[in-house]
């Protein structure tokens, strides 16, 4: 884990993972960590882990779908100020195609198409952005405090 | 995650325990579908599962749904607050058989 900014208005800590399923609980794990380093209460922690893993997923599952075996890492950056929190991804896999990111309908109950509705349920906002070089793709996920 | 299994005349329990997501979701179908295709009612205990995302969310859904087919019914019994508070942001907790 690095503390790239540490003043007493703006905390950021980054970490990369690599791609893959069993890197989930190490994202869970650093994001739990990191929440309560920066004294975000209990009850929104849980969502925001939830909302974090649920968006490292999507690049596991989608970003990298035909390479299951790949050695890529993804990376996860979280950082603080005292009115707002902001979750930054980074991955190098296929591009996302933002029209293509969207969830279930909510009453069509089947398996599958809920992680984007739970990331949009707890967060203030969502934008897909190019990554800057080496990155392909950089999700920003907000959440006013 | 671990998981246990007890039987009682035609009802299997399954206890999972720890945090359930997609890398444990093949675990938790291998432990609870073949239950359902041999015709048991399923009991589902959650009470030691702390985390589930929406991959853990699909199995319950998924199982819901083959225990229907299969005439058979499956129950989430004594779910912990935080997966109950997923199931709920899912909308979830009236299609669900929770008890």
């Amino acid at each position: 884990m690095s503390t790239e900014v540490s003043d007493s208005t703006n905390l950021s800590e980054k970490k990369d993972f690599l791609v893959r399923s069993s890197s989930l609980k190490d994202v869970r794990n650093f994001s739990r960590e990191v929440f309560e380093k920066f004294k975000i209460n209990e009850e929104l922690r849980e969502e925001l882990v939830l909302a974090i893993a649920e968006a490292a997923q999507n690049i596991v599952k989608h970003a990298y779908k035909d390479y299951p075996d790949t050695q890529d890492r993804m990376a996860v950056r979280i950082s603080c100020t005292d009115k707002e929190l902001e979750i930054s991804f980074f991955d190098k896999g296929k591009p996302v195609e933002k029209s293509k990111v969207k969830h279930r309908a909510i009453d069509d109950v089947k398996p599958g198409g809920l992680g984007t509705f739970f990331i949009q349920e707890i967060m203030d906002s969502i934008k897909f952005k190019e990554g800057d070089k080496p990155w392909i793709n950089n999700l920003v996920l907000t959440k006013k405090l | 995650m671990t998981y246990k299994v007890t039987d009682e005349g035609d009802t299997s329990t399954v206890f999972l325990d720890g945090e359930i997501d997609m890398d444990k979701t093949e675990g938790a179908k291998e432990v609870i579908f073949p239950l359902i295709d041999a015709g048991k009612n399923v009991n589902l205990n959650l009470s030691s599962v702390q985390y589930m995302d929406s991959s853990g969310i699909s199995v319950l859904i998924e199982s819901h749904q083959k225990a229907l087919e299969k005439g058979t019914k499956l129950v989430i019994k004594d779910v912990s607050k935080s997966v109950l508070k997923v199931i709920m942001m899912a909308k979830l907790e009236q299609i669900l058989n929770l008890e």
